[in-house]
């Protein structure tokens, strides 16, 4: 469960977020706004790569701001990026390891994670391929990968489909539906695809300007008409 | 939702996927046998043919091989452009002659303390690193291997005097060799020996491409940010590789001082780093072949320019027009090879098999 608790980020004159409150309780969580609404901005504060100057965040009920980017993976914090972070030179499997080699206790069970988290993404076959050949979808779905080894606690997914099509959108969306009960984590899901949003997420929270527009159930917040108005563009 | 789930999981092997070429893996137990293969023909080559001048020249090569290691360490794994890697086999030349003429050990553990010596100085001399790179860690690290010029210019490397600069000075006491091993006396010997502990350093930093540190230092070089996602202590991997590139760098300086019983102020300029960087792009940083043969290129074109009596300088023109081809090329020399013989064993294979 992540909390927020006027969370306030500056940087010079400009407040990506401003006095942001809201409790993110469902098992998958979209967070939804028009480009600069501070959506990424929120995950960075979660995973700690920008600090807030006023509020605090939470996750089960242990504060963020104290921990290092490292010390909240630790716990069991995940996220992927916008732009996906595939290294080329190394084969898939190596990707996913890279992160285990830091998380799991021993080989047999980074192994053994690994091997969950290739199969659930569906990359068995595809685990001694280098990163270079991989394609888009296979590439997003090694982040996807990376983010269910050890024991997450919650996942935050920066636009996961970006450029997915709407075959690939499908299959992706099938699998981020299991996560919260196979791994036990929730989702946080940044997408600008409303249809993916709307199709997975419990609850949504739509940031506009650094501020909250609207937060709670997907489908009431889509149909909001002032979350249409600032988002959609249709009133 | 959960009917969704599972029937998308059970489509996913549908996917579309970019054909998988016909691979035939190249084993870590053949890539071994190919490294020891190549070191020792190579190596075995020069021992037999080379005398003198040049079997001088390649001793020192095999040092460069080392340096230039070290430099793909941080340039191939990191993206970090470390302009002080020379420095730095001056600084291990230098401790390793001060700890030689104190305590007068065997000479692996005079090569031991030259490595361990300038790993700790290259962790130090790389803290820049954790705040900047491009461009201006180039500069930085530039300057440091300027002032070690200025340093090394006044007080020299020592020969056996007393206190710690080590100088005879005016104590009337005679400037000490430092003694090769016992094993490798002759210069042939002590070429064979150079190149051993060049196989010894070829495994040790294979051993970190493809381990955790590697991969560490893979995501770091990808995105920090992304690292720091993954539990990557940026730091300490960054650290990490600046020790073990001082390292290297340090046991080249102590295998240097050993070759000539001493060590010159005067042959380690700032510019030799430059070169040492140039020979890194040119030889490739992806494969343990680009060093090879990077460092045997570095040394053996001023050697054979200064052996058709035309002035050195000459040698900065060509590795001026080498760090263009090197920029553009980022496999280098050591790629290619290795691309092709990678190649040809497949191809091999295929023909065995059918």
């Amino acid at each position: 469960m992540i909390k927020i608790e006027s969370l306030t980020v500056q940087f010079g004159g400009v407040r990506p977020l401003d006095a942001l409150d809201g409790e993110f309780t469902a098992p998958i969580c979209g967070l939804i706004g028009p480009n600069g609404a501070g959506k990424t901005t929120l995950l960075n504060v979660l995973s700690g790569f920008v600090t807030p100057v006023k509020g605090s965040v939470s996750l089960n009920g242990i504060a963020l701001r104290p921990l290092s980017p490292v010390r909240r993976v630790a716990m069991g914090l995940r996220r992927t990026f916008q732009q996906e972070l595939v290294v080329d030179e190394m084969t898939a499997h190596d990707n996913v390891r890279a992160i285990a080699d830091h998380i799991a206790a021993s080989r047999q069970e980074a192994r053994a994670q690994i091997g969950r988290a290739m199969d659930f993404v569906g990359l068995t076959d595809r685990a001694h391929v280098p990163g270079r050949q991989l394609n888009l979808y296979e590439r997003r779905m090694i982040e996807i990968g990376k983010t269910l080894i050890g024991k997450p606690r919650a996942i935050l997914l920066d636009e996961p489909g970006a450029g997915l099509n709407e075959s690939e959108t499908e299959r992706l969306r099938g699998l981020l539906v299991q996560i919260p009960e196979r791994f036990g984590a929730q989702l946080v899901l940044i997408d600008h695809d409303a249809d993916l949003i709307a199709s997975v997420c419990v609850e949504t929270m739509v940031l506009d300007f650094g501020k909250l527009l609207a937060f709670g159930p997907t489908r009431v917040v889509l149909d909001d008409p002032v979350v249409r108005r600032a988002y959609l563009g249709t009133a | 939702m959960t009917e969704l789930g599972k029937t998308e999981a059970i489509d996913a092997g549908a996917l579309p996927m970019v054909a998988a070429r016909p691979t035939l893996e190249v084993t870590p137990r053949l890539r071994i046998v190919a490294i020891v293969v190549v070191v020792a023909v190579i190596s075995g080559a020069i021992a037999l043919t080379a005398g003198g001048y040049w079997l001088s020249n390649f001793t020192q090569a095999y040092c460069m091989i080392l340096t230039l290691m070290g430099c793909a360490v941080l340039y191939g794994q990191l993206g970090l452009v470390s302009l002080c890697q020379w420095a730095l086999v001056g600084v291990g030349g230098w401790i390793s002659l001060r700890f030689y003429h104190y305590f007068h050990p065997p000479f692996f553990v005079t090569i031991l303390a030259g490595g361990v010596g300038a790993s700790a100085v290259g962790m130090i001399w790389g803290l820049p690193a954790l705040r900047m790179r491009g461009l201006y860690l180039a500069l930085v690290t530039l300057m440091l291997a300027g002032a070690f010029q200025t340093v090394i210019t006044v007080t020299s490397f020592p020969v056996g005097g007393p206190g710690i600069l080590g100088q005879v000075g005016a104590s009337g006491n005679e400037r000490i060799m430092m003694a090769r091993p016992e094993i490798a006396s002759s210069d042939t010997a002590y070429f064979l020996y150079v190149a051993f502990v060049t196989l010894l350093a070829i495994f040790l930093v294979e051993a970190h491409r493809r381990t955790k540190p590697g991969r560490a230092w893979a995501l770091i070089r990808k995105n920090e940010q992304m690292a720091m996602a993954s539990g990557v202590r940026i730091v300490f991997y960054k650290a990490w590789a600046f020790a073990l590139s001082g390292f290297l760098a340090g046991v080249a300086g102590a295998m240097l001082a050993g070759l000539f019983g001493q060590l010159d102020a005067s042959a380690f300029a700032p510019t030799d780093s430059i070169v040492i960087f140039i020979g890194t792009l040119l030889g490739g940083t992806e494969f343990w072949l680009g060093p090879f043969l990077g460092g045997i290129l570095t040394r053996f074109i001023p050697a054979l320019l200064i052996d058709f009596n035309v002035n050195a300088y000459v040698g900065l023109l060509f590795f001026g027009a080498a760090l263009l081809l090197g920029l553009r090329d980022p496999v280098g020399i050591g790629g290619h090879l290795t691309g092709l013989a990678e190649n040809l064993y497949r191809k091999f294979m295929r023909w065995r098999g059918s």
